[in-house]
């Protein structure tokens, strides 16, 4: 085995063999689970009763059709008076009433509680009585039943057509909807990573720093080595725990619900274009290469493991960057800011596959970004190389730019 | 084999850390380097060891320079404790092994040997960090030689063995010099340095003001130190014919002569032709020369 490997696999297996590594991606994997399973998991420990919704409706307009039970609501029309209701309310027999009146040509509801409705389940009423509304109002028209059809259930098909030859790939928004969803997957999994590896390299490199057995190392083996060892080493163990990760959804995915879930992911993934794809997965390689790197040498830096967590904030805080633009951009993906990001080497991971997949961007805007990015990596590569050659023997108190300055005065 | 260590400079912004250093250490041959804290060995030790670059001069190992050197031929025990303190003593010797080109097959021998060596049976399984601070110095030091180095670099080995360790150590580094390992080691430890040393280099503020044998080092002062039973007073024996200094010991006084050849004149003026209990003329011992090289006091 080469140097290399020996100190590569050396990091890999005491990392993975740790108990909080293993305690950690147990946690990831499980909140993971959590959020994408929520209402598997839900329905299987908060099996509650339908909400019991009494319909009261005062009109001459029937809304049965509207108001149908399903799983979480059972709608009644009760013919009793209102006093009558609010009784029954009161007692709990009913969770809310609504009292569906005519008023000045227009459907009036009052909805009636003794324990307010949660947010959801309001929403979903009163998205229902607005429907009902619409009918009511169209039903005064004295239409026929086809043209209030037509009216109601008329939607206007959009078809987009830009006149730019190079943007006239026109994203559906089948196609959108799927670039933002992996938009926010590849964002997390970005998040977890950089906050997690860069802060494992970190201190990893600091703790031989501190406790001197990276004098001895160097003595053995050369900087260089030792260097790229430690980004492979903490690359296979980011690898392996998104491996586990994927393999662990994919494999809940399938079994959970006799697959159901899967075929929504499938779907999501069908609308999602190739070059989407191409362009995150070299993001993604690079990017976790450009903070292992930046995290190499904070850790070079330190002179022991306690400074390690001051060091690299500046580099979490791109990070965090990179996730808060991701997520404002999740309702308005073409602002400025996102634009700008998605040009950022720290947070063109999580910015550009958002543009790509939920905005039509001239091609050459994610090549640019691309470029932009191993540009970086490269520069950072050998910048980062140069000086951890010199910052790894030295030893200095104050912050981060005393320490750079340092190592400069020592070294040259 | 030898190492040479020609006209070696190490220069930072503001201060010189190793001025204008030479010497050679031949194959076999233990060569102590000794100085005050601060004074360039360790900055020395990373230039022979190609973990800083000189700024003047050449460092040549077999007339080849350090940095085309094979590393595997290399052994380094750093001042402060460099082992893995969450990984066990015996895979702690393995790892370092395998990082100098040995098997694990080749090493089972010389781990068990060398565990059995240095008491550390019982120890084998656990973690570096759980073992007191003279059983990690004998972890690094053994992970330090596993591979059979040719080369064996030692700064400061002594630092925090109790006594009965240290003769272990000692009797270690004989052993390793028997079988053909050139070793250039650094202490504070006088004694030691010269029980073990065949040449020295004495480094102050980065020059060396001394660099050669170490019986050279003793005849340059000469026999210049006596000592005797006397009924004489302290002030009567400061006022006598080449005395430098006199100090008294709970066995007599030992003097301090400007020259040897005092020596007879003085056993004429204290014996007056009759029996003497004791007077004796020795060398100085390294640590009272080291004192006066570096500007300290000796005897």
């Amino acid at each position: 085995m080469s140097k290399f490997w020996l100190l590569a696999t050396q990091l890999y297996k005491q990392k993975i063999r740790s108990k909080s590594f293993i305690f950690s991606t147990l946690l990831y994997v499980a909140i993971v689970s959590g959020i994408m399973f929520w209402s598997d998991i839900k329905a299987a420990i908060f099996s509650e009763e339908p909400l019991k919704i009494a319909m009261v409706n005062d009109t001459k307009q029937d809304f049965k059709e509207v108001f149908q039970s399903d799983d979480d609501v059972k709608f009644s029309f009760p013919t009793e008076d209102q006093a009558t209701i609010e009784k029954q309310i009161k007692a709990e027999k009913l969770d809310a009433a609504v009292f569906l009146t005519e008023k000045d040509g227009r459907l009036n509801a009052e909805i009636v509680t003794y324990t307010p409705l949660e947010f959801n389940d309001q929403t979903k009423l009163s998205s229902m009585i607005q429907y009902a509304g619409k009918i009511y109002a169209v039903q005064q028209l004295h239409l026929t039943t086809k043209q209030a059809a037509q009216i109601i259930e008329s939607q206007t098909p959009i078809h987009m057509k830009n006149l730019d030859m190079q943007k006239q790939d026109g994203k559906s928004e089948d196609e959108k909807a799927a670039g933002i969803g992996a938009s926010i997957l590849v964002g997390s999994i970005v998040y977890s990573i950089v906050i997690s590896f860069l802060s494992i390299i970190t201190t990893d490199v600091a703790s031989e720093k501190g406790s001197r057995v990276l004098e001895v190392l160097l003595a053995s083996v050369k900087p260089s080595t030792h260097f790229l060892a430690k980004i492979t080493g903490t690359y296979l163990l980011a690898f392996s725990q998104v491996a586990l990760l994927l393999v662990v959804q994919i494999l809940l995915l399938l079994t959970v619900d006799d697959g159901s879930k899967w075929k929504k992911v499938a779907g999501v993934i069908e609308n999602l274009s190739v070059s989407y794809v191409v362009y995150t997965l070299a993001y993604l390689i690079l990017s976790i290469f450009l903070f292992l790197i930046v995290g190499a040498l904070f850790g070079s830096l330190v002179s022991k493991v306690e400074e390690a967590g001051q060091t690299m904030m500046p580099v979490m805080f791109m990070g965090i960057a990179g996730f808060y633009v991701l997520m404002s951009g999740l309702y308005s993906p073409d602002t400025l800011l996102v634009k700008i990001f998605s040009f950022i080497p720290f947070t063109t991971v999580m910015v550009m596959p958002l543009r790509i997949g939920a905005t039509d961007l001239s091609p050459t805007e994610p090549l640019i970004a691309l470029i932009i990015l191993i540009a970086t990596v490269v520069v950072l590569f050998y910048v980062s190389l140069s000086f951890y050659k010199r910052s790894v023997l030295t030893y200095s108190s104050g912050g981060i730019i005393q320490k750079i300055k340092t190592v400069l005065k020592v070294t040259t | 084999m030898t190492l040479v260590i020609d006209q070696v400079t190490k220069r930072y912004q503001d201060f010189t850390a190793v001025d204008q250093l030479s010497f050679t250490i031949k194959k076999g041959e233990i060569f102590g380097l000794i100085g005050q804290n601060g004074a360039g060995k360790t900055t020395t030790f990373r230039m022979i060891l190609d973990l800083q670059e000189t700024t003047e001069g050449d460092i040549t190992w077999n007339e080849q320079p350090m940095n085309k050197v094979n590393r595997d031929i290399l052994g380094y025990l750093p001042e402060e404790r460099g082992i893995f303190p969450t990984m066990a003593v015996e895979e702690q010797l393995y790892f370092f092994g395998i990082l100098r080109g040995w098997t694990k097959k080749d090493l089972k021998k010389e781990v068990d040997y060398w565990i059995k060596r240095f008491d550390l049976e019982d120890k084998r399984k656990a973690k570096a960090e759980t073992l007191s601070k003279g059983n990690q110095q004998k972890v690094q030091l053994i992970a330090s030689f596993i591979h059979q180095p040719e080369f064996l670099i030692l700064d400061e080995p002594f630092s925090g063995l109790d006594p009965v360790n240290r003769q272990l150590l000692m009797n270690a580094i004989l052993f390793l010099k028997e079988k053909g390992t050139t070793i250039l080691f650094s202490s504070h430890q006088m004694d030691n340095v010269e029980e073990l040393c065949d040449h020295l280099c004495v480094l102050k503020k980065g020059a060396s003001l001394f660099t050669g044998s170490l019986l050279d080092l003793k005849e340059q002062y000469g026999k210049i130190k006596l000592s005797i039973r006397s009924e004489l007073e302290e002030s009567q024996l400061n006022a006598l014919p080449g005395v430098k200094r006199v100090k008294k010991t709970k066995d007599g006084y030992t003097l301090l002569l400007e020259n040897e050849l005092y020596g007879e004149q003085l056993f004429q003026i204290l014996g007056k032709g009759k029996y003497m209990e004791k007077f004796s003329m020795d060398y100085l011992s390294l640590d009272e020369i080291f004192k006066d090289l570096v500007g300290g006091e000796h005897v």
